[in-house]
């Protein structure tokens, strides 16, 4: 590569080599030159690449302002948590009820019916204790709600942020947990229960296996 | 040829309060030797203790899955003739076919009521 600016940079290079004694002057000589041949390189870069590096810097500064809006910290900390609390409670409570109201259930299958009068008294104490533990239903209805008002939450986010970084969807399990529950599903043909509708009914599956 | 009442069974589920319901419908069908297991392992255990006269049991456990002792006990010779009711909320075809080809006795789908059981353990037992 010999350019005219490299033809000065290397003349003045050449002149102080060939000096015994190198004044202050040759060595600001050398270092003009450099700088002279460093602004034209500058000014000779495409204009388009200045335009490229610009579009890089707007999209790192964009994608920062994204990963901002997606809260990562306040949902690991706070939404995610909260609406694991919410579900565990939903599970306690529904198990609470079902083994109430089972109770119930079993103490009226066991009861002696000899005593008409006893029996019925017995009977409508159990069933105002049926009526009581259904109440459950009411929390859990309201505890679901935040539950899928967390999943919206989530949900807007992650959305806006992929949108924003224009990324696809890939296949791969995000960690080696992940990896091995798939894998499992897969092995143990786990499907978990069917929508409402979806799935094969009890005379499907009775064809199915001509039993 | 009537249903022997008082052969042992083993309802195998990782919840208690289906366990609970199984338990309490069989002992409306006059079953009276009913024993329990959490998953796969623990049924297959008590398996090579006790020798059963149906297991009835759901699919999704841990460790071990019902699909997976079933498979494991049509390959045990001392166990491989028990009668087996796969009682599961899982509804696919492909679980169905699985269960066929493992060796199922029959498939109960969840929700069920106590008709279907009593059905299905008639099935299986030639009623």
């Amino acid at each position: 590569m010999s350019s005219p600016v490299h033809s000065e940079i290397r003349e003045a290079a050449d002149s102080l080599t060939h000096k015994d004694d190198i004044s202050l002057v040759d060595v600001l000589s050398l270092a003009e030159a450099s700088i002279h041949s460093m602004k034209t390189f500058i000014d000779s870069l495409d204009s388009k690449v200045y335009e490229e590096f610009r579009g890089i810097a707007e999209y790192i500064q964009n994608t920062k302002l994204e990963i901002g809006n997606l809260q990562a910290n306040d949902l690991t900390s706070n939404h995610i948590p909260v609406a694991g609390d919410e579900l565990n409670l939903v599970v306690s409570s529904t198990e609470e009820a079902t083994t109430k109201i089972m109770e119930c259930a079993e103490s009226v299958l066991d009861a002696d019916s000899s005593d008409p009068d006893a029996y019925k008294e017995l009977v409508n104490a159990k069933m105002m204790d049926i009526f009581e533990a259904c109440s459950f239903q009411d929390l859990t209805g309201q505890r679901i709600t935040k539950v899928v008002e967390t999943l919206e939450h989530i949900e807007t986010r992650v959305s806006r942020f992929a949108a924003a970084i224009g990324a696809g969807d890939g296949d791969e399990p995000a960690n080696e947990k992940e990896a091995k529950r798939k894998k499992r599903k897969e092995d143990q043909i786990l499907n978990g229960p069917a929508k409402k509708g979806e799935g094969v009914s009890q005379d499907d599956i009775d064809a199915l296996l001509n039993f | 040829m009537a249903i022997d009442l008082s052969m042992p069974v083993l309802i195998v589920d990782d919840y208690k309060t289906m366990i609970r319901i199984i338990r309490n419908l069989l002992k409306q069908l006059g079953f009276s030797d009913v024993d329990d297991a959490a998953d796969g392992t623990e049924a297959l255990g008590k398996m090579r203790q006790k020798s059963y006269g149906l297991v009835i049991s759901d699919w999704n456990m841990e460790p071990m899955t019902g699909y997976e002792l079933l498979k494991e006990v049509r390959t045990d010779d001392g166990l491989a003739r028990t009668p087996f009711i796969m009682v599961t909320a899982e509804s696919k075809t492909e679980n169905v076919i699985a269960a066929k080809k493992a060796g199922v006795n029959n498939y109960i789908v969840k929700p069920f009521n106590a008709a279907t059981l009593k059905s299905k353990i008639d099935a299986v037992f030639g009623e």
